[in-house]
């Protein structure tokens, strides 16, 4: 079980650090975005095999990296977005996305005369399960301005200042 | 304190402003920098942000005479972080006062051009990266290895056709669809343990998570008509990669997706 979450954790940060290229984020804020991409994505799997349901896994774990985001922000000196986009694209719902377009082609496909309900179902579950789970990602990105009441998380340095 | 030309200022704003929508920052953010350098070199001022143009009205504090309102087209939507956080950090060091308005106008100018990662290395690590999450999705190591080339193969002919200046779309349906073949390869010969897992992670390096994200990032802010444009643009060119799927997929004759 350890050696799984551990294997998680060490896939998903060369996912974090691969998606951060891309996006053309800077040098020094790679290794953090690698780092916080395998420890949400790792919580997330755990939360998973230990029961809990796919959308408050991911929600779990996609604050977990909005809060620790504040804190490298400050160590590095970098906005956070830069490394927690990145971190959080490791769980985004691509493959349900794909399922919701390639059944809304398949309605196509599959004829007006078939029974075509199944099809509509499948598109309709995968549709809403796609944006519950990006909507979770974006409230984790977004998290220190939701909970803290701040504008900016340069004005968040230490415990006391949440409170202010 | 230094005086300010209005049209110089408004000039300056629209540059940051654009510059910051073209590399992906949400609406929120874009806001905060614009107003941290009006706050600090004494004007008021409204923004519009929409995802196609930004305008802006600045008007001094101390004279209200001295105002000036400008419009800028936002010309392609792409991801750069460096640009961001430059930005951001530039932004702070002005709003502090460790450098004048003349010097922070010659910074932003520079920034617009800043050095990008090697392409090469890019490739490989996307590669990588979509290899990780064929085997996180529970593939073997040939499933991985077919991933790996097909990613490798579709971002190269993204990046080929962008650089040809192809519509962005038809880039990313022609990739779609040769990274499809790719990794339908894997699937047609049955050598890994579960194909159909190769050909679902393998164009994920195509998944517009950044629109998708700040789409609701700008909702729960309440930016509704960029959430709404971003929401559409992502939806957009997930529509364009199911596509280039489905026809890769007909094409190889996979269809238990």
């Amino acid at each position: 079980m350890v050696i799984e979450i551990l294997r998680d954790a060490f896939l998903s940060f060369f996912v974090a650090v691969g998606f951060a290229l891309l996006f053309e984020t800077p040098r020094r804020a790679l290794p953090v975005a690698g780092f916080l991409g395998g420890m949400g994505h790792c919580l997330r799997y755990a939360l998973l095999q230990s029961g809990y349901g796919l959308v408050s896994a991911t929600l779990c774990g996609a604050v977990a990296i909005g809060l620790a985001g504040i804190v490298f922000a400050h160590r590095i000196n970098h906005p956070p977005v830069v490394f927690t986009i990145p971190a959080c694209i490791t769980m985004i719902p691509g493959l349900y996305a794909y399922r919701t377009m390639l059944a809304s082609i398949k309605v196509y496909s599959a004829g007006s005369g078939s029974d075509t309900s199944a099809v509509i179902q499948e598109m309709i579950y995968n549709f809403i399960l796609t944006s519950s789970l990006l909507l979770c990602l974006a409230v984790g990105i977004c998290i220190a301005a939701l909970l803290f009441r701040k504008k900016s998380v340069k004005d968040i340095r230490k415990i006391k200042d949440i409170l202010k | 304190m230094e005086e300010i030309s209005a049209n110089k200022f408004v000039k300056t704003i629209l540059e940051i402003g654009s510059v910051l929508m073209e590399s992906g920052a949400h609406c929120d953010r874009i806001n905060r920098n614009l107003q941290r350098v009006a706050d600090k070199a004494g004007f008021d001022l409204e923004i519009m942000l929409s995802y196609t143009a930004i305008s802006v009205t600045a008007t001094d504090k101390y004279n209200p005479l001295h105002a000036a309102t400008a419009l800028r087209r936002v010309k392609n939507h792409s991801a750069h972080f460096g640009i961001i956080t430059e930005i951001s950090i530039l932004t702070w060091q002005y709003a502090e006062g460790a450098i004048n308005f003349h010097r922070f106008v010659e910074k932003i100018e520079s920034v617009s051009s800043p050095p990008r990662h090697p392409a090469w290395i890019i490739r490989l690590s996307v590669g990588l990266a979509c290899a990780c999450l064929c085997l996180l999705a529970g593939g073997d190591l040939i499933d991985g290895s077919f991933t790996f080339i097909a990613s490798l193969t579709g971002l190269i002919v993204r990046q080929f056709l962008v650089k040809q200046n192809f519509n962005l779309m038809i880039a990313i349906l022609c990739s779609s669809f040769i990274t499809t073949i790719i990794s339908g390869l894997d699937a047609l010969t049955s050598i890994g343990r579960s194909p159909e897992t190769a050909v679902a992670t393998s164009v994920l390096f195509l998944i517009p998570g950044v629109p998708l994200i700040n789409s609701i990032i700008d909702l729960v802010k309440g930016y509704y008509p960029t959430a709404i444009s971003r929401g559409v643009f992502g939806g957009f060119i997930l529509l364009c990669i199911a596509l280039g799927m489905f026809i890769g997929m007909t094409l190889i004759g996979i269809d238990n997706f």
